[in-house]
């Protein structure tokens, strides 16, 4: 901020603009300068690049980053984690199927030998009883290839070797049904070879190399999904186990920025309390000094015009015209200075005095204002034009004395002119505020010294020319900033000149 | 009208006082002022003790008061008179140099009947002393003094 007021005013155009105070938000900007950034990456290695744009952060930021970069890495395990125990559960359901269909298998396997073997003590005898292992397999046939089925899907390798041991199975069937009738329409000798060396005995052996070729891949499956499903399970162990780490670090890092925040935080709001301690106590000897001021000051202003006075009535008759005109001179100061002390007064309570916060009618007030500055308008000639003026939300009494001064500025101002022109209205109407303006024929000044204008003390006329004390424009500049607004002028010598007073159209927060 | 009531004016500053003490003598009712430096003396007075432990019975036409006094201020005058049965009914005038909200609230609270700021210019300030003269000494008509009344 200082250093644009500097360089604004060190251009002698610039003065017009060193009167309307810079908006505020130019002093919320980022201090990290971009160029600075991208110089540095050029020269960094790239791994810099996220620590320097991490340094750019606003705390908030920082923290929202760390935060959302535990954010992430949980997701990320979480969704490893998961697919890696989806793989290990499947896995065991599937083993549970292996060692069923392994199971399955060996009977299948003990029960086709079972019927062959019973099938050849059938055909040796003749006994029927034998043949129950025969009839049985018959019966369980359909079930137990339909249970293998089951048991191979998603395995085309298996499902091919069913395939053929089913075929083996009907073919060692059909050879034994075979034998059946034979032995039942030709008698034993005709069965004899076959009940000595078996029905099916190349097919039962084809069906045993089956089963054991199926019990081999299976439990070579399993072999493989045990591996699977142990190295899976390290590498979860692993990636949780490194997760949670980061994880700790990060929330550390997280915990330490926010803790370093609050601890900044907290020493800002103690230090600014003992600013408001201090500015309390600066304020309230300032009270007190005011408060002598009013009192003390004045008592011997009074003395000084009074005993003139009295001094006047006593030597009245061996007073020459000289004389008379120093008593006159020493009451004139004396009041002069009593006036300036009444202006400053009000100065120092528009800065203390606590605002009053309600809605202001403007229209209403700038009635009022020129009523009471009737006995200033006599004898005048005033061309009023007077817009309609919006409410503002203010301090009635202290906006009052805004337009009070300004009024009576103008009014003041062009007392050299034969017809006066004052005009009061709106220059622009904006959604955070309103800008007003007081504008006048009169004498006006020079735009070289608007900076000056609203300074206390400061006068642009000499005392004869216009009566006053220089208090009445500090006044509106202080009023209207504790609004939160700002104030300007322009004008030009001889012209006239206009005064501008934007009031935010909300409350200001302080 | 009660010519023998007086005024009691309290002022510390000897200038000041002579300054109204010269508008009085405009008005002619100078002989009728009482003057206190202090509050204390006010006090002394209204009591009937100290230096006018002899003085006529009776409460005064108007006490003038000034904010700021030696030993005993103006405000704690104003707050002993009209705490004070008896001497409530006296009309009680500020007259200070004071314009401070905050003098005047306190004083109109406690019970003041009037509260004058002394003007700078001394036109002003004998037109002012005149008229609360005449005014309180002279057009006022004081509340009645009860039988007994008096210290």
């Amino acid at each position: 901020m200082t250093r644009d007021f500097q360089s604004e005013s060190s251009t002698p155009t610039a003065s017009a603009t060193t009167s309307q105070p810079q908006l505020p938000h130019s002093r919320t900007r980022e201090p990290e300068p971009l160029p600075v950034t991208t110089s540095a990456l050029r020269r960094e290695p790239f791994w810099r690049s996220p620590i320097l744009w991490f340094r750019t952060l606003t705390i908030e930021r920082r923290i929202l980053a760390g935060f959302g970069l535990v954010f992430v890495g949980i997701l990320i395990i979480s969704t490893v984690s998961y697919r890696n125990t989806s793989i290990v559960v499947a896995n065991s359901k599937l083993d549970t199927r292996s060692h069923e269909l392994v199971r399955l298998l060996a009977s299948i396997d003990v029960t086709m030998d079972e019927a062959e073997n019973n099938h050849r003590r059938y055909l040796v005898t003749g006994e029927s009883l034998y043949l129950d292992a025969y009839w049985n397999v018959v019966e369980q046939k359909p079930k137990f290839l339909q249970y293998l089925a089951n048991l191979t899907e998603g395995s085309p390798e298996q499902q091919q070797r069913i395939d053929r041991l089913e075929h083996m199975i009907d073919r060692q069937l059909a050879a034994e049904a075979g034998a059946i009738d034979q032995l039942v329409s030709h008698g034993f000798q005709a069965v004899k070879q076959l009940a000595l060396e078996g029905a099916a005995k190349e097919e039962l052996r084809e069906i045993h190399r089956l089963i054991a070729e199926m019990e081999m891949s299976e439990q070579q499956a399993l072999q493989r999904r045990i591996m699977i499903s142990a190295s899976t399970t390290t590498r979860t162990i692993i990636l949780l186990g490194t997760g949670a780490v980061l994880q700790l670090v990060l929330l550390a890092a997280v915990y330490y920025l926010i803790r370093h925040d609050i601890t900044e935080r907290r020493r800002v709001a103690a230090e600014l309390q003992r600013r408001g301690e201090l500015l309390e106590a600066a304020n309230k000897e300032l009270e007190s000094f005011s408060y002598s001021v009013s009192h003390d000051l004045r008592a011997p202003l009074r003395h000084i015009d009074g005993y003139a006075s009295l001094l006047r009535k006593a030597v009245t008759d061996s007073l020459n015209e000289k004389a008379a005109r120093y008593l006159q001179t020493i009451s004139d100061s004396a009041k002069q200075m009593g006036q300036l002390i009444d202006d400053l007064l009000v100065f120092s309570r528009m800065g203390r005095q606590e605002m009053l916060r309600t809605t202001v009618n403007l229209d209403q007030l700038v009635k009022t204002v020129i009523y009471d500055l009737r006995l200033d308008l006599q004898g005048r000639e005033i061309s009023w034009t007077i817009e309609q003026l919006p409410e503002v939300p203010g301090d009635p009494a202290m906006l009052r004395q805004v337009f009070m001064n300004l009024i009576a500025n103008a009014v003041k101002f062009t007392s050299t002119r034969p017809i006066a022109k004052i005009e009061i209205g709106i220059d622009r109407r904006l959604p955070r505020e309103i800008v007003l303006f007081v504008r006048d024929n009169g004498v006006g000044f020079d735009m070289q010294y608007a900076g000056k204008l609203f300074g206390v003390f400061q006068r642009l006329h000499r005392a004869d020319e216009f009566e006053g004390t220089g208090i009445g424009l500090a006044n509106v500049r202080r009023i209207v900033h504790r609004h939160g607004g700002r104030t300007w002028a322009e004008g030009e010598p001889d012209k006239g000149a206009t005064f501008y007073v934007a009031l935010p159209t909300r409350r200001p927060r302080t | 009208m009660t010519a023998i009531k007086p005024i009691l004016l309290a002022e510390d500053n000897p200038r000041d006082a002579e300054l109204a003490m010269a508008a009085m003598e405009e008005q002619q009712i100078a002989d009728k002022v009482v003057l206190c430096h202090d509050g204390a003396e006010v006090l002394d007075y209204l009591y009937c003790r100290g230096q006018f432990t002899s003085r006529l019975k009776g409460n005064p036409a108007v006490v003038f008061l000034d904010l700021k006094m030696p030993k005993v201020n103006g405000l704690e005058v104003l707050r002993v008179i009209k705490s004070d049965a008896t001497l409530r009914p006296i009309p009680v005038v500020m007259l200070t140099s004071s314009r401070e909200e905050r003098d005047l609230s306190e004083s109109y609270s406690l019970g003041a009947n009037a509260y004058v700021v002394k003007p700078v210019e001394f036109h002003q300030f004998v037109s002012a002393v005149k008229e609360l003269g005449m005014f309180w000494g002279l057009i006022n008509e004081p509340p009645p003094e009860r039988p007994g009344s008096g210290h």
